[in-house]
């Protein structure tokens, strides 16, 4: 009993540090913008001016047709691209596994896109993308796939599967790494076993790889969920939301009422709202992976 | 699941109690904050509700601009007044070139009491917002009444909100049309100075194969395409919000307009991907030899007599903006003003840099060395400055058109009326539904400001 | 062993393949930063330079200050990836391993925070780092990044120490080990690919942070690269050639730190990870 008295004070102090400095930093903002969203707020030379006003903001987004928008475009492009990003990224992540040779090459090579400052890869996208000068074309049109050149930020379905493609392309290399690194936690011997007991590939990889990828599988995804829910850099520099508010994501709706329109209030609003949203998907998805959560051990 | 989110709510508890503390602590850094901000106040009170006598300021100040045109403009300036004034020492913060993200960044910093930069250089639409916010400090003030008799006509106005004066209009910029010279001589064409005579020569330059496209301008989703859509709804004899201040869109005029630009498209005078133009990309088409005209502020002029940048060196044209019907059109009213940042502690210094920057040696560097239309009436007017660029000689006879920058929730309007008019150019809605939904938006964010 | 090969042989198919999709763009971006500006925007597009140029390059270095930008990045990035390191193995060992209560808890509101945006709370935070007068210092972006990062190193590191059974910790306690050393002894040196996976993770999120970059450090000389090459841009123009120099030149730090570290993955692989 005693023993098990230090382990948890060695536990403790363990965390402390750690939590020390997420708390510092993050709480107080945190909790400062969710009090920002139940005010009416003017900025003065005074700092904030704040006047309560309980949850009028929330009234303003719930019943704005641009706000619901914004939340089903955040929701489905999320869900496209994290879904692409982890049957890529598993893909990916099993072949590098699987070879001896020119592992570090590979990895090297991966790690290119997600290491690229989003705002610059953004920039890269549009260039490819351009309409008039874009190469994207020119190499369809030598390969005959379109006859013409392809406006693909200018209309909204090409537009918003332009922003998922360069995303894709950007972030795959996070779920990669995530599942290369639980699948080198896992032991030759599964596999092993598994062929001798005559299994193909495919068997191999549902009944065996899988279940025990499990959690790394789950991590990566709810991370990268989190991510795509707030996604923000490339939208604003490749499309600008554009064309019209097609690709308006949460994240730029809400800095432009922050910080165009310097509404503080609705933006906060609809900064906490987005949290709370993500929140529920996050339960429901943890319900789902609980080991996740919960922890073998205890 | 229950004991899951039972735990959570004990956490949840646990934090709040912290958070409360750090608030706590927030709040008194408030308390200090605003006892300083009372000292600012006393400061300036100190120095009376005249004029302030900045003839012998001294001290360090912060000049923050973006990049105009990266050519060294804002460093010739800040080391010219440096040199000229051995007591006070201007530093320049470089800030970023993309609207949005400069005023985020200095919205945050002042608005968080910041007291530099001291200067700000910022567009012509955000004295109401910025005023309203109080991002800005009321100029009219501390600056003597003559001061403001140096500007060209109306620009002062353009920085008023509610009476007061909020900036000092730094440089203009007008909108041209620019035109390549080469391929109306060669068609036989005179130079166009109605729209359906642009539309039309455009069309005749495409079908003789001598160029791929005829008219560009801009068209994304941004602020730019509100400054293009105002100009052609003006020459179409319409406005964004009518004298009341209520949105107009629903108008015969504004459906003219949009139809007008949305036909350019589909008549493929303008390219298919001009609802993604922003100023480079018009500017490279029309640099690269591709179009026949643009649509452009006066920086187009140097752009395309660069040879580093361009293939038309020489072939170039400039006229005013054209209208429906013929004659001069409108051009918006561009440009940037000097802004004083309401917490700086050196009002003196700041207000010596803007009368500087403003004077007549500043503006003159500006108009010679780097085409810029000075603000300065009499360095506009002088014949000296005239000769430089064919712009200065043709600024006189444009007519302008201000967008609706007067009303505090400019930018939410800007937003409402751009969005939709570029949904409409990308086909993606009528041009009747996008100026209906225009107008509703609009509506909502003139009044409350809501989404 | 004839189905082991052709095995190998579909993998490196599909290796090839994704790798060439990777590359592709960003042979682009290099391609097009050794261009002319004047070659940048032709159609159709030259797939080589006709005329190589490293004006891009050395305009990054001598028209704007990209040597300073670099270096405060490679500062600021080390820094915070060492002190999430530290903090966060120690965490996510006690949450994995040690007896403490209200560990669903403490993994929810990490998640929370981890999940808030950050332009949200850049106010207040721009307040608070004030109020500290920290702004225009390394830890401006130091203490954030380290806070904003460790909520997911911490479960990353959770992850990799829920994965070690459980008999090795007993054993350790059998011959008499403190918590701590068995901590350092024998949890850590076999979890070498989580640490590598959470440096790796910090580091990208550091070195190519925009938004907090961009106002907590306005002053020139203590500029990171985002918003560094952000500024290479003019009112007007877009100088592709010259971001996509200082994009390129940016991308070599990842490069050295994939190498330094090559030989903890490759350890991590043929460890074949724990022997149970």
């Amino acid at each position: 009993m005693n023993e098990r008295k230090m382990e948890k004070r060695a536990g403790y102090s363990l965390m402390l540090p750690a939590l020390l400095v997420i708390g510092l930093v993050t709480i107080f903002p945190i909790l400062y913008s969710v009090w920002m969203s139940l005010n009416d707020i003017r900025l003065t030379t005074n700092g904030f001016l704040m006047k309560f006003i309980g949850f009028s903001n929330y009234n303003v987004i719930f019943s704005s047709p641009v706000y619901w928008h914004s939340v089903w475009f955040t929701v489905y492009y999320a869900i496209v691209t994290v879904v692409a990003e982890l049957v890529i990224g598993m893909m990916i992540a099993l072949a590098i596994n699987g070879i001896e040779k020119l592992k570090d090459v590979s990895l090297v090579v991966m790690l290119i896109p997600w290491s690229l400052i989003t705002v610059i890869s953004a920039q890269m996208w549009a260039y490819i993308y351009n309409g008039v000068y874009g190469v994207l074309n020119y190499i369809l049109q030598v390969l005959h796939v379109i006859g013409a050149p392809v406006t693909w930020l200018g209309t909204s379905t090409s537009a918003v599967i332009a922003m998922m493609v360069a995303d894709i392309w950007k972030t795959t290399p996070f779920v990669v790494i995530i599942l290369l690194g639980g699948l080198q936690m896992l032991s030759k011997e599964y596999f092993e076993a598994a062929y001798m007991d005559g299994a193909n590939r495919w068997q191999t990889f549902w009944s065996v790889t899988f279940p025990l990828l499990r959690s790394s599988i789950a991590l990566a995804g709810l991370f990268r969920i989190l991510q795509a829910f707030g996604i923000f850099d490339l939208p604003f520099v490749l499309t600008g939301g554009g064309p019209g508010t097609t690709t308006q994501s949460l994240a730029i709706l809400g800095e432009q009422a922050l910080f165009q329109n310097l509404h503080f209030g609705v933006g906060s609003a609809i900064a906490v709202s987005t949290v709370a949203l993500v929140l529920i998907s996050c339960l429901i998805f943890l319900s789902a992976f609980r080991s996740l959560v919960e922890g073998e051990s205890a | 699941m229950s004991s899951f989110v039972k735990k959570g709510m004990v956490l949840g508890a646990a934090v709040m109690t912290l958070g409360s503390l750090v608030a706590g602590c927030g709040a008194a850094t408030n308390n200090t904050q605003q006892a300083a901000d009372n000292k600012n106040a006393n400061n300036t009170a100190a120095t009376g509700n005249g004029p302030v006598d900045f003839s012998k300021a001294s001290g360090s100040i912060v000049w923050a601009a973006p990049p105009i045109t990266n050519n060294g403009l804002r460093k010739t300036l800040v080391d010219t007044f440096n040199k000229e004034h051995p007591n006070i020492k201007v530093t320049l913060q470089n800030q970023n070139t993309n609207t949005d993200t400069n005023r985020a960044s200095l919205t945050t910093a002042i608005g968080g009491g910041a007291t530099t930069p001291d200067v700000y250089m910022g567009d012509v639409v955000w004295p109401a917002q910025f005023a309203h916010s109080q991002l800005a400090m009321p100029l009219d003030k501390v600056l003597p009444a003559d001061f403001w008799n140096r500007f060209a006509n109306g620009l002062v106005d353009g920085a008023k909100y509610q009476g007061k004066v909020y900036a000092a209009p730094f440089f203009a910029d007008t909108a041209f049309l620019f035109y390549r010279k080469d391929l109306l001589d060669k068609a036989g064409l005179p130079v166009p100075t109605s729209w359906e005579q642009v539309q039309k020569d455009a069309q005749t330059l495409q079908n003789k194969g001598l160029v791929k496209f005829g008219y560009v301008w801009q068209g994304a989703s941004y602020e730019g395409l509100t400054c293009d859509f105002t100009e052609i709804l003006a020459d179409a004899g319409g406005k964004v919000l009518d004298s009341s201040g209520k949105p107009a869109l629903d108008s015969p005029e504004a459906k003219k307009a949009l139809s007008f630009m949305r036909g350019l498209i589909t008549s493929k005078v303008s390219p298919a991907a001009e609802d993604t133009f922003k100023e480079p990309e018009s500017m490279n088409v029309f640099n690269n030899g591709d179009a026949a005209f643009l649509r452009n502020w006066s920086y187009a002029w140097t752009s395309s007599q660069n040879p580093k940048d361009s293939k038309v060196v020489g072939k170039v044209g400039v006229t005013v903006l054209p209208t429906f019907g013929g004659g001069a059109g409108y051009s918006s009213v561009g440009g940037w003003d000097l802004f004083v940042n309401p917490h700086t502690k050196n009002v003196p210094a700041t207000l010596a840099f803007i009368d500087w920057m403003t004077g007549k040696e500043a503006q003159t560097i500006m108009a010679k060395q780097f085409s810029e239309i000075p603000t300065n009436k009499d360095v506009q007017n002088d014949p000296n400055v005239k000769k430089v660029s064919p712009i200065f000689n043709i600024v006189s006879q444009t007519k302008f058109v201000s967008r609706p920058s007067q009303n505090p929730n400019y930018a939410q309007i800007s937003q409402a009326l751009y969005t939709n008019v570029n949904q409409a150019l990308s086909g993606g809605i009528s041009v009747d539904d996008a100026l209906k939904k225009a107008q509703q938006a609009i509506q909502s964010s003139a009044s409350s400001g809501g989404l | 062993m004839i189905q082991s090969k052709s095995r190998k042989v579909f993998g490196y198919f599909v290796l090839l393949f994704f790798l060439l999709l990777i590359i592709l763009p960003f042979y682009w971006m290099v391609v097009t930063s050794f261009k002319p500006n004047t070659e940048i925007s032709v159609y159709p597009p030259t797939l080589l330079p006709t005329q190589w140029t490293f004006q891009h390059y050395t305009e990054a270095f001598t028209h704007f200050h990209f040597q300073v930008y670099i270096i405060n990045s490679v500062i600021v990035s080390i820094v915070s990836t060492f002190l999430v390191l530290f903090f966060s193995s120690m965490a996510g060992f006690a949450v994995a391993s040690l007896p403490i209560r209200n560990k669903t808890a403490i993994m929810i509101v990490l998640l929370v925070i981890s999940m808030f945006p950050p332009i949200a709370i850049i106010s207040p935070l721009y307040m608070l780092l004030r109020s500290l007068g920290w702004l225009n210092s390394y830890q401006a972006l130091i203490v954030p990044y380290v806070a904003f990062n460790l909520p997911f190193a911490i479960w990353i590191m959770r992850n990799y120490f829920l994965q070690v059974p459980k008999a090795l910790f007993e054993a350790a306690k059998v011959d008499g080990a403190t918590v701590f050393q068995t901590f350092y002894r024998i949890y850590l040196p076999i979890t070498t690919p989580g640490l590598f996976t959470a440096s790796v993770f910090t580091f990208v999120a550091a070195w190519t942070e925009f938004f907090m970059a961009l106002v907590f450090n306005s002053s020139d000389a203590m500029r990171t690269i985002p918003v560094g090459i952000a500024l290479f841009s003019g009112q007007y123009d877009v100088p592709y050639g010259t971001i996509f120099a200082g994009s390129v030149v940016s991308v070599i730090p990842i490069f050295i730190l994939v190498i330094i570290f090559r030989k903890w993955i490759v350890s991590g692989l043929t460890a074949g990870a724990v022997k149970g």
